[in-house]
């Protein structure tokens, strides 16, 4: 269709094709798991990555997965005041 | 048949004449409903547009060629770019026939930069129409040639013309499968309007001519027409011995070659199949199967389009809707005294990579929470991009304007400045557009008009929503005649910005978002017991952006599903129930074409048996009735008793039979249809039912449709599959499993195993895992 640029989206998936290379050498169940995890987070912001179009891919992705990460932490440390 | 048109009588048409030199135009007496042909010569010129003496070079080597009536030197401003009247060279081809190839040539001697050309490609009936003021289906007045349209084409509310609609269907001779025709086939009888014509071959044929000039319907309306009935008529009488002379279908003789040959190609990722068409002069010829656009907006809707496109009835059907949008900034621009550039000769303008990242972006698409929600309402933005085109004045001329460097309109994080003087060309051809669908939508409610005129202004909202969502894809697309890239992206600056301000505005009122993809929000009430009022959110939306925000309706509960790959909720796969207890569905098996009647009759069931549902809890609660009545459908399947119409699995056709590597089933039924002497195109769909899907003879495997005879024996393990699939993609977000479901049934075959359920899904099948329990 002419697409000078690929979509964020598409950005992410090739980018997570090569994290699937780094997974192949994770030895447990668990690790895997918490890999998916990552991998989900990293899907679950595109839209909010999309709408900033940084021109870092890396830094959307980190971003995303951060705040996935963040999200599961129990509420009062989320709540808690960055500056005391 | 040549003569004078009465005064009051109706355009229909205005064809190509076979000689080359004039147009037909086709007028309906108002009083008599007669209809007149009559010819007027015609050969509009086209432009060259170029430096002084790259002109001066070209006019004496096109002077002395046959096909060249005239070279001169005329002063006119040819694009919407040129601010100024500059002189240009323009050609008169002695037969209009002949526009392209001289345009080809002009274009080849300028060594295709020296030479801009215009007007090229706009046939000449178009061409006519926009030169007298005229537009298909105009009220004239007035005389032979000297007609005039009483009123403008763009008037609201008009009266059509009453046309005379005759359905059309060719049946073949004896036994046949479908609509297989066998190659000797005769035809056995035809049917056209309330008449069913019968008889030796000859006679009949005779007697279409006949009956066709009795009822002189202006519309054959056929199902397959242009693959099937005409081509086959045409074949019979050729191989008869008839001359176009004796029989014609048209309101005069043509010849009985196609006017377009049938072609296959590919689109959006899909591969299409067009069937060839022929022309019938003073007649159009509908063909449902061929007509991206009758089915949905009916002939009301295509009317208005041809009104507005100055496109033959004709071409309005078989073309796309970015076609009619093309034809209308064609018309515009000529209205404005402005000309159509041949080819598209404005290349993106360079920037830096990380500004063609932030620019290059579409619309704001969440990824929606999987599971069921309620209650939820629905809003959405009523042909956002096109009211943000006008509203913000974007179109390839006004954006970035020498006129205007401190324009305050600039596209959000782009930048990019929008004209304040001049209304640019998309904005002036969509807003009577946007006008007319708001006030046909809402005559359309009025209870008060009868229902004929109700549905004929829904077929108009319809066809106009096509058009309008085209108006926006053609901003981007290269060959698009007026877009422009930067407009593309402004559109989508804007609306990004939209959504993200309606977050905080939709919090303020009680809401939390949901979903929400580009034009669409789902938003839930924070306190379900004390919902806001969303018309009163929608209104105050609506006021603030000056774009109009609708409330769909609220829903009793929605589910989005995931995706098979991750897991994480897929934008565009949800089904909900509204208040009203109509359903929504996106993604979902039976919104597809290819569904089987197994499934589509498996998830009308399921939704039946949730509809009544008043919320998610009370959703869940009938998951364990939702499971049994599925293992129904299963046990049935499994014991052989399922009809086999309703297995039926369609398939379009990506390839040549001969270019598969592999041993599919659809190249099972290829085979076989090959070998019925019905071979398919690429783009062509096929049909057929598994009768056992582990043979690797092409008999055995398939049977395609048109050879079934009911008494088959179908393949139970591939429709298990079929109908498991079909539950995991309406109850996956609540544990449901394809293997699961396949080892509860009983399955023969082997059960692939997702590599691996993610821990999104596994998480909801445990908060939802009542499912599989209960049922058990």
């Amino acid at each position: 269709m002419g697409r000078t640029v690929p979509t964020y989206r598409q950005a992410l998936e090739e980018r997570l094709k090569r994290w699937d290379e780094f997974a192949r050498l994770l030895t447990t169940p668990e690790e895997r798991a918490a890999f998916e995890t990552l991998r989900l987070g990293a899907r679950r912001y595109v839209a909010q990555a999309t709408y900033v179009g940084s021109p870092d891919l890396l830094e959307s992705i980190l971003l995303s997965v951060l705040l996935d990460l963040a999200r599961r932490l129990p509420a009062d440390e989320t709540a808690r005041p960055a500056h005391r | 048949m040549a003569g004078t048109p009465p005064p009051d009588a109706w355009l229909l048409d205005i064809t190509e004449s076979p000689d080359g030199r004039s147009v037909v135009l086709w007028t309906k007496e108002r009083t008599t409903a007669r209809v007149h042909r009559t010819a007027v010569e015609y050969r509009p010129p086209f432009f060259v547009v170029g430096a002084r003496s790259d002109l001066d070079d070209l006019r004496p080597r096109l002077e002395g060629r046959a096909t060249v009536e005239r070279v001169r030197r005329v002063v006119l401003r040819p694009s919407i770019f040129d601010h100024r009247p500059r002189s240009v060279l323009e050609v008169i081809p002695t037969r209009n026939a002949a526009r392209r190839s001289l345009a080809r040539s002009v274009d080849e001697l300028g060594g295709f930069v020296r030479y801009t050309l215009f007007d090229v490609d706009l046939s000449p009936p178009q061409l006519y129409h926009l030169a007298h003021d005229l537009y298909p289906f105009a009220p004239v007045v007035g005389h032979g040639a000297a007609i005039r349209a009483t009123e403008p084409a763009e008037t609201v509310h008009y009266t059509p013309p009453p046309l005379v609609v005759a359905r059309l269907a060719v049946t073949l001779d004896g036994p046949h499968h479908g609509r297989l025709p066998p190659a000797e086939g005769r035809i056995a009888s035809i049917r056209l309007g309330d008449a069913t014509l019968e008889g030796p071959e000859e006679d009949l044929l005779r007697a279409l001519v006949g009956e066709l000039a009795r009822t002189d319907p202006d519309v054959l309306l056929t199902d397959g027409g242009d693959a099937l009935d005409l081509p086959w008529l045409y074949r019979r009488a050729a191989a008869l011995g008839l001359g176009p002379q004796e029989f014609a279908l048209g309101r005069e003789p043509v010849g009985f070659r196609p006017a377009r040959a049938a072609r296959s190609f590919e689109t959006y990722g899909r591969i299409l199949y067009r069937s060839a068409t022929y022309p019938l002069p003073g007649r159009f010829h509908l063909d449902r199967e061929n007509s991206f656009l009758f089915d949905d907006a009916d002939l009301a809707g295509l009317v208005d389009a041809a009104r507005l496109s100055r496109l033959s009835l004709s071409t309005v059907a078989r073309q796309s809707p970015g076609t009619c949008f093309t034809a209308m900034e064609m018309a515009e621009a000529l209205r404005r005294g402005l000309h159509v550039p041949w080819k598209k000769n404005r290349p993106e303008s360079f920037r830096r990579a990380d500004r063609l990242v932030a620019a290059d972006r579409g619309g704001v698409i969440f990824v929606p929470p999987v599971g069921v929600f309620g209650p939820v309402d629905e809003f959405d933005f009523a042909s956002l991009f096109p009211h943000i085109m006008v509203r913000k004045n974007l179109s390839a001329e006004t954006l970035e304007c020498r006129c205007c460097p401190a324009s305050p309109i600039r596209a959000p994080g782009l930048g990019y400045r929008s004209c304040t003087r001049s209304v640019g060309l998309i904005p002036r051809t969509l807003e009577p557009l946007l006008t007319r669908r708001i006030a046909y939508k809402a005559a359309a409610k009025d209870l008060s008009l009868p229902a004929e005129e109700r549905a004929r202004l829904t077929g108009r909202v319809k066809m106009l929503k096509w058009i309008l969502v085209t108006a926006f894809g053609y901003q981007g697309y290269r060959n698009a005649r007026f877009g422009r890239i930067e407009c593309h992206e402004a559109i989508n600056a804007y609306a990004r910005e939209l959504l993200a301000d309606l977050i905080p505005a939709a919090e303020r009122v009680g809401y939390r978002v949901v979903h929400g993809i580009v034009d669409s929000l789902w938003l839930a009430p924070t306190d379900p017991a004390h919902p806001p009022d969303p018309n009163a959110f929608a209104r105050s939306v609506s006021a603030r952006t000056d774009l109009p925000l609708g409330y769909e309706g609220r829903y009793r509960w929605i589910v989005f599903l995931p995706a098979v790959t991750h897991g994480l909720g897929v934008p565009n796969r949800y089904y909900g129930v509204y208040e009203s207890g109509e359903f929504k569905l996106r993604g979902i098996g039976g919104r597809r074409h290819d569904t089987t009647g197994l499934v589509r009759r498996f998830e009308t069931e399921m939704l039946d048996l949730f509809r009544a549902a008043p919320g998610p809890d009370e959703f869940r609660a009938r998951l364990p009735r939702a499971l049994r009545r599925a293992d129904g459908f299963a046990s049935q399947v499994r014991a052989g008793a399922w009809p086999v119409e309703e297995l039926v699995i369609s398939h379009r056709i990506g390839q040549a039979s001969d270019a598969f590597v592999t041993f599919t089933d659809s190249v099972a039924a290829l085979r076989q249809l090959e070998q019925a002497g019905a071979s398919r195109q690429p783009g062509e769909v096929v049909r057929y039912v598994v009768l056992d899907r582990t043979s690797r003879s092409f008999r055995e495997r398939v049977r395609p449709e048109e050879l079934l005879t009911g008494g088959e024996r179908y393949d139970p393990d591939a429709y298990l599959e079929i109908l498991a699939r079909a539950a995991e993609t309406l109850l996956g977000p609540f544990g449901v499993a394809r293997d699961g479901l396949l080892e509860r049934w009983g399955y023969g075959g082997r059960v692939d195993r997702d590599p691996y359920r993610s821990p999104e899904s596994t998480a909801q099948s445990v908060l939802d895992g009542v499912a599989l329990d209960g049922a058990g």
